[in-house]
Order: C-alpha cells, then sequence, then structure tokens
C-alpha cells in the first residue's frame, strides 16, 4: 500500500471504524511514518473534541468517594518502564564467602519451593477433606428428609389403623420373597391407604415395585410404584380405586420403572384371596 | 498531573477527576442513556486512568484526548454489553445537569461551544456521519445501512469532516483542557 493510502485511513482510524486489518496495516506503517503519526495524532485531538457535543450532565457526588475508595484496593499505579532493560554490573571473580552465601540462597530458595509445594498438597488435601464433609451433610440432610418424610406416613398409618372406618389387610411374601411381608390399611369411606411393607430384595436399579389391587373374579387394577431401602423396607400411600370393590386381594409385583398396565412379573407380596 | 498519578499520588487523581468529570460524563451518559451505568463507567474509567497513567506520553497526544479515549471506548464496551442483553430506550436521561458546578458549566460552555459552531459549519451529512460513529460506536458499514448510503460515500463524507473539524478547531482549539 502506497504512503497515500495509509494517508486516506487515518481520519477513519481517528475515528475508530477501520476493520482489523487495516488497523493492522496502518500500525505498521505508522512505525516508520513520522508525518503520517503526527496527523493521526492531531486528527485524533479533534475527534476527541466531538465529546462536547454531549450535553453536560454532572454524576453524583458518591461517584468521586467511589473511585477514591476504589484506589484502596486496586492495585499501585504501574511504574517504570517495562520493556526497558536494566544494565548489570560487571561480574567480578567471587570470593569462598560469595560462594557460599550463593549456595546458601540456593539452598533457602530450594527449601521455599518445598515449603510451597507441601503447602499445596496440604491445601489440596484440605479442600477435599471440605468436599467430603459438604457430601456428608447432604447425605444427611437427605437421610433426615426421608426420616421426615417416613415420620409422615407412619403418622398417616396410625391414624388409619385408629380411624373408626379402618381395616387392614395383610400380605405375606410369595417363593420369589419368603421373608417379605407387609400391611395395607385403609379407610373404608375414603378409600384411603398406607402399604407398610418389610423384607422385600433391593429394588434393581431400572425397575419398581409395584402395588396391584385384584377385585374377586376381574383382571388386577394397577396400584402406584415404588421402590424399597437399603433393608428392603417402604411405606407407601395410596387410594383403592372405587372398580377394586372394599376388600380387594393387594399384591406386589417387580415391574419396569414406568409401571405396567398389567402384572408382567413374578408376584412377591400378596394378601388372602377372601 | 497524570504524572503524579502515575507516581501513585491520589490526590492528583482526585483533582484530575474534579477537573473533567462533567465532560466525562456528558459523554458516558450521550453513550449509554443511563445515568447509572454512566456513573458506573466513570468509575471504572477513572480507575483504568489509576492504573495505566504510566502509559500516557504527552508526546503523541494530549492527555484530554487520552482521558476522552479511555471513557468512550469503556463506554461503547458497556452499550455492547447491554445490547446484547436487552435493547436500550432511546431517551435521553433526565437530571443532574442542573447539578452542574457554575464556573465548570462556563468553561465548557465556551469550549462546547466553539465545537458546536465548527460542527454547524459542516455540511449535514457529514455531521451527522461523525456523530453517529463517535456517540453510537457504528462502524462504517453500519452507518452505511443506517443512513442508506454506500459504503465508499460514508468513508468520504467521515474524512472530509474529521479532516475539516481538525481545520476549524486547529486554531480555537489552542489552549482546551
Amino acid at each position: 500500500m502506497e504512503h497515500s493510502e495509509y494517508q486516506e485511513l487515518l481520519a477513519l482510524q481517528a475515528m475508530e471504524v477501520l476493520d482489523a486489518h487495516q488497523a493492522r496495516s496502518l500500525r505498521a506503517h505508522l512505525e516508520s511514518c513520522a508525518d503520517c503519526s503526527r496527523e493521526l495524532a492531531e486528527l485524533r485531538d479533534a475527534a476527541a473534541l466531538l465529546a462536547h457535543e454531549a450535553e453536560p450532565a454532572m454524576p453524583s457526588d458518591e461517584v468521586r468517594e467511589r473511585i477514591l475508595r476504589g484506589l484502596q484496593t486496586e492495585s499501585r499505579p504501574i511504574v517504570g518502564q517495562p520493556s526497558k532493560v536494566l544494565s548489570l554490573p560487571a561480574r567480578r571473580p567471587s570470593s569462598f564467602w560469595q560462594t557460599t552465601l550463593r549456595l546458601a540462597a540456593a539452598v533457602a530458595f530450594v527449601a521455599l519451593l518445598l515449603g510451597i509445594a507441601i503447602l499445596w498438597r496440604r491445601d489440596v488435601a484440605s479442600r477435599r477433606q471440605m468436599d467430603e464433609l459438604a457430601r456428608q451433610v447432604n447425605r444427611q440432610q437427605r437421610e433426615l428428609q426421608i426420616g421426615r418424610d417416613n415420620q409422615a406416613r407412619q403418622g398417616e398409618a396410625l391414624a388409619l389403623l385408629s380411624s373408626p372406618d379402618g381395616s387392614r389387610i395383610a400380605l405375606a411374601g410369595t417363593e420369589t420373597a419368603k421373608t417379605a411381608h407387609a400391611t395395607f390399611v385403609y379407610d373404608q369411606k375414603s378409600r384411603h391407604g398406607m402399604l407398610m411393607i418389610e423384607g422385600l430384595p433391593a429394588t434393581p436399579s431400572d425397575k419398581a415395585y409395584q402395588m396391584w389391587f385384584i377385585p374377586k373374579g376381574l383382571a388386577p387394577i394397577p396400584g402406584g410404584t415404588f421402590t424399597v431401602s437399603a433393608d428392603g423396607r417402604a411405606l407407601v400411600s395410596d387410594n383403592i380405586p372405587v372398580q377394586a370393590g372394599f376388600a380387594p386381594v393387594v399384591a406386589i409385583t417387580l415391574e419396569p420403572q414406568s409401571g405396567s398396565a398389567a402384572p408382567t412379573m413374578p408376584i412377591y407380596l400378596a394378601s388372602p384371596a377372601s | 498531573m497524570l504524572q503524579a498519578i502515575a507516581r501513585g499520588d491520589e490526590s492528583a487523581l482526585a483533582a484530575l477527576y474534579d477537573r473533567y468529570r462533567i465532560i466525562l460524563f456528558s459523554l458516558i451518559l450521550r453513550i449509554l442513556h443511563d445515568r447509572h451505568e454512566a456513573e458506573d463507567v466513570l468509575q471504572e474509567a477513572f480507575l483504568q486512568v489509576w492504573r495505566r497513567a504510566n502509559d500516557f506520553d504527552s508526546s503523541r497526544g494530549r492527555a484530554f484526548t487520552w482521558l476522552v479515549t479511555i471513557a468512550r471506548s469503556r463506554a461503547l464496551d458497556r452499550l455492547r454489553t447491554i445490547s446484547s442483553r436487552s435493547r436500550i430506550i432511546d431517551e435521553r436521561e433526565p437530571g443532574g445537569e442542573e447539578a452542574i458546578d457554575a464556573a465548570q458549566q462556563a468553561v465548557r460552555s465556551e469550549q462546547g461551544e466553539l465545537v458546536r459552531e465548527a460542527l454547524k459549519e459542516l455540511p449535514e451529512e457529514q455531521r451527522r456521519t461523525l456523530l453517529l460513529a463517535y456517540f453510537e460506536g457504528l462502524t462504517q458499514a453500519e452507518i452505511a445501512a443506517r443512513l442508506g448510503h454506500p459504503l465508499g460515500t460514508v468513508k468520504t463524507r467521515m474524512r472530509s469532516g474529521l479532516i475539516k473539524l481538525r481545520e476549524l478547531l486547529r486554531d480555537r482549539s489552542r489552549g482546551f483542557v
């Protein structure tokens, strides 16, 4: 690009509207062209004066205080020419003491590095401990919440048992879960019930237990799905469907997580047919 | 004053603020149209001045130009951030002007008058092009699209406008801040 072409760009650069490529090219030219550099400085001065076109406005007093307060937290101004290279004094022959001092300084430096490394490792270890503590707290909070939920359900179950319209159905484990047993307590008027289960095998990750209400001589009616705790316990709240009548057979099967419309797996728990 | 600031003299920065706060705040407010944002940017600009005072080289330009460039650049950066968040309501923020210090106002008016008078002497299209680029930070292509003019025309108008403004102000601006 010719000098005259760069001159054409100066006003646009002063207004800061050149694209990155043009600006880069012009900067390279300015390195070696004092005339263009001077001209650009003048044009920048003229452009800066456009600020006077703005209507005068006064900032609030608080801004001054904020700035002066901000200086306390800011780093000090960058003083000196960072690019300037300081000349070092000529080296003199080393004496015994100088050598010793250098060795001592080197040992101290290595010790400092080791110290930093140890502190860093301690820091990493303490962060891990903090993370572990945070996980424990979260776990305990979750368990506490589960405990509260269980307590609420137990209260609900007790209320059902003590209700004048309360009834209960006992469920026994089948061949698939011989040690399992459960009790379904329900209110005959509201048809609301609570199933208390013990001894079921742990729920597989992709499965859920499902409750069924089986009216005499009719197809099973699906109830809610649930999982059991690590010790095989569960407390499940559900309503007896109207179609199931007043004293249905209650059964539990293992089904896909989303539940099934009809039982697909073996029965784990069931109440005796009346 | 900038040399004293570069040495870490806080009172020099306070004095610089007192001297330039109105012109810089007016410029930032004109760009942002929001007092809260403008005060925030003014604070940022002066903290940048504090950190970078040593970069200022009086042989390469005026202190006023350097300060205005920092303030404008910060304001345009903020404008782009705000615009990406939401559209700015194009209303000039009222208030504040009544509190202008009388002496400052007199000085500013004198300088402002010179610039306004010089701008009036420019052809309307040149003036408009310069102000769009300066206060809205639009690129040449954006100005061309906004005004519906060819890109080459926009470049010529901006170049001719600024050169003429420099000529008009060259003598009158001597002694400017």
